[in-house]
């Protein structure tokens, strides 16, 4: 006899970290259907970009969209705002740009290497990648003054430069990941535990990728080669030799599973270091930025009008923003915004079904999910669920502290 | 297929075609395209349709944006073709205008099925009708969000409480 079980992985679950929920069905421990509710939370912060606050505003708003791309999101309202605004940024700009995206994507990179090791059950290969990852963190620290939300792209430049004191620093960086590396691929592609956990577990075959527009180093390890700075290349990208980074190229082949999609970022950090170096070389000297005096800058958009579509390749895949202006209208008259795992939560049907429980932590980690903070939660209880929200807790809090004075 | 060729195609099909242009690099200036077509309502199934067919590559959707544009709805449905080469790549987006009275659109979910996530984003968020949709339930929005409230909308239907905790701290000041 056949029985078939619903289990559900989230709203908040610790394999997953952020909110989401995966409802799957299972036969006895292989999984037959998956559906994905990204429902947990909505932070409305298209509806304040594009309602509440200025185009300056938006631009730290943008920064908050996520902690970990804090670079990217700000990065493509900034393209869409100077396509329509015809700002031209300086040279020196767009090398600076080039080199704080890459050290994003290093950072960004480790730190899921370090949780899929941790997703693997491997913990001390998890403290041992983020003890590495703080290299590239004190880098940041060094060169923005903050090690997360950095605040360093503004409309028609960057906000602070790159100087004679941070180059040293970031070229002895970029020999300890060169060192580095050799022992990191050792650890993570020649270890027997983590290839059997990896290897031929969570496959995403290349016409699904394509079919559902998987995008980044999920669409890459499954053979496709899609990478925006190979593209559709911005800043100053089109001066670098960029290519997009299969597996094929370090094992000869493409699976599309778990294994490649580790092997394909771990290439990855290789890359950017090259990209960080050259542009260090290449760095043209001159001005940092379009116009200094922000209410300036903030006549100039707002006098602007029109549409444009901004595309960064982000650490986890292609991120796209949209954006409208009207002339006169203050905020952002149309903003939307497209993360990478908006795209790439719909690869994790075909790449959960046929395996078994214990493989969804990390096959759901494998294309590196970033969802958004909480606000609310849902508590069932005897099967009615009911939705609790911000402004309740706040409510509550404030009668509790009443309650104590 | 470049962007030239896929402008005529297009045009030769009948439809309105423009492209915006923007210059990136600095050693190497390079100019990033992008196509725009406009697209009424109902052709909504043949212009995919036929997109889908003489695109050499299966052409990669990207999102659905949205907006209220007062009298009319503006849709637009961004794909990226020419993925692999270098400088190879353009998007491509097809523009179509819904009137505010009769907000309904043919789903392409059957056409491009990663579209499915962000046909279900414009219902909840524009109160689009999207018309033979696969699956019609709330994409980001909460189950009990209110019905007739349409966070993306400049009307009357638009979100309006978004600012009663921050208001309310402002009265007991």
């Amino acid at each position: 006899m056949k029985h078939d079980y619903e289990i559900s992985v989230g709203p908040i679950h610790p394999a997953l970290k952020e909110p989401i929920m995966l409802r799957v069905t299972l036969e006895g421990e292989e999984i037959v259907d998956v559906d994905v509710i990204a429902s947990q939370n909505h932070r409305g912060i298209e509806w304040i970009g594009m309602n509440r606050n200025n185009v300056i505003q938006s631009l730290y708003l943008a920064e908050r969209i996520c902690g970990i791309c804090n670079f990217c999101h700000p990065s493509n309202l900034v393209m869409a705002i100077e396509e329509i605004a015809d700002i031209e940024p300086p040279e020196r700009a767009q090398y600076i740009r080039v080199i704080q995206g890459e050290l994003e994507r290093i950072h960004s990179h480790l730190l899921w290497a370090g949780v899929a090791a941790h997703e693997l059950g491997f913990d001390t290969l998890l403290h041992y990648v983020w003890m590495v990852r703080e290299k590239v963190m004190d880098v940041l620290e060094e060169v923005n003054g903050n090690r997360v939300t950095k605040a360093i792209i503004m409309y028609g430049g960057v906000r602070r430069d790159i100087t004679e004191r941070h180059v040293p620093k970031i070229r002895k960086m970029i020999s300890y990941y060169r060192e580095a590396f050799g022992k990191l691929a050792e650890l993570f592609l020649e270890d027997d535990t983590i290839k059997k956990r990896t290897r031929n577990i969570g496959v995403l075959k290349k016409k699904d990728a394509i079919k559902l527009a998987a995008a980044g180093p999920t669409a890459r390890a499954s053979g496709v080669k899609k990478d925006v700075r190979q593209d559709f290349p911005y800043f100053a990208y089109p001066d670098f030799d960029i290519h997009a980074i299969t597996p094929d190229e370090l094992i000869g082949y493409t699976i599309g599973d778990v294994y490649d999609r580790i092997v394909v970022r771990l290439l990855e950090v290789k890359q950017s270091l090259e990209i960080i170096e050259e542009a260090l070389n290449e760095m043209p000297s001159g001005e940092i930025i379009y116009e200094k005096k922000l209410v300036k800058l903030m006549a100039k958009i707002k006098n602007s009008e029109g549409e444009a579509v901004a595309r960064y390749e982000a650490p986890r895949g292609e991120d796209i923003h949209y954006v409208m202006l009207k002339k006169g209208y203050e905020p952002l008259y149309s903003w939307k915004v497209r993360a990478p795992t908006y795209i790439n939560i719909l690869s994790w049907r075909p790449m959960l079904l046929g395996y078994q429980i214990a493989d969804i932590p990390i096959i759901a980690a494998s294309i590196d999910p970033c969802l958004s903070c909480t606000n609310r939660f849902a508590v069932v209880k005897n099967g009615e669920e009911k939705i609790m929200s911000g402004e309740y807790f706040h409510k509550l809090s404030v009668e509790k502290t009443r309650r104590i004075k | 297929m470049n962007i030239e060729e896929t402008k005529q195609k297009f045009e030769e099909a009948g439809y309105e075609t423009w492209i915006t242009e923007r210059i990136a690099g600095v050693r190497n200036r390079v100019v990033r395209k992008t196509l725009w077509i406009r697209v009424d309502k109902k052709k909504i199934r043949n212009a995919m349709q036929f997109f889908k067919n003489f695109a050499e590559q299966y052409p990669h959707f990207s999102i659905i944006s949205c907006t209220d544009l007062g009298n009319v709805v503006e849709l637009n449905y961004h794909f990226a073709l020419g993925y692999g080469g270098r400088l190879e790549e353009f998007v491509i987006t097809f523009k179509i205008s819904l009137q505010k009275n009769d907000l309904r659109i043919d789903s392409i979910a059957d056409i491009f099925p990663a579209i499915i996530y962000s046909e279900r984003e414009i219902k909840e968020m524009m109160g689009i009708d999207v018309i033979n949709i696969p699956d019609g339930r709330h994409m980001f929005l909460t189950k009990d969000f209110p019905s007739g409230i349409y966070p993306w909308r400049r009307d009357e239907t638009g979100v309006k409480e978004t600012n009663k905790l921050y208001e309310r701290w402002k009265d007991e000041a």
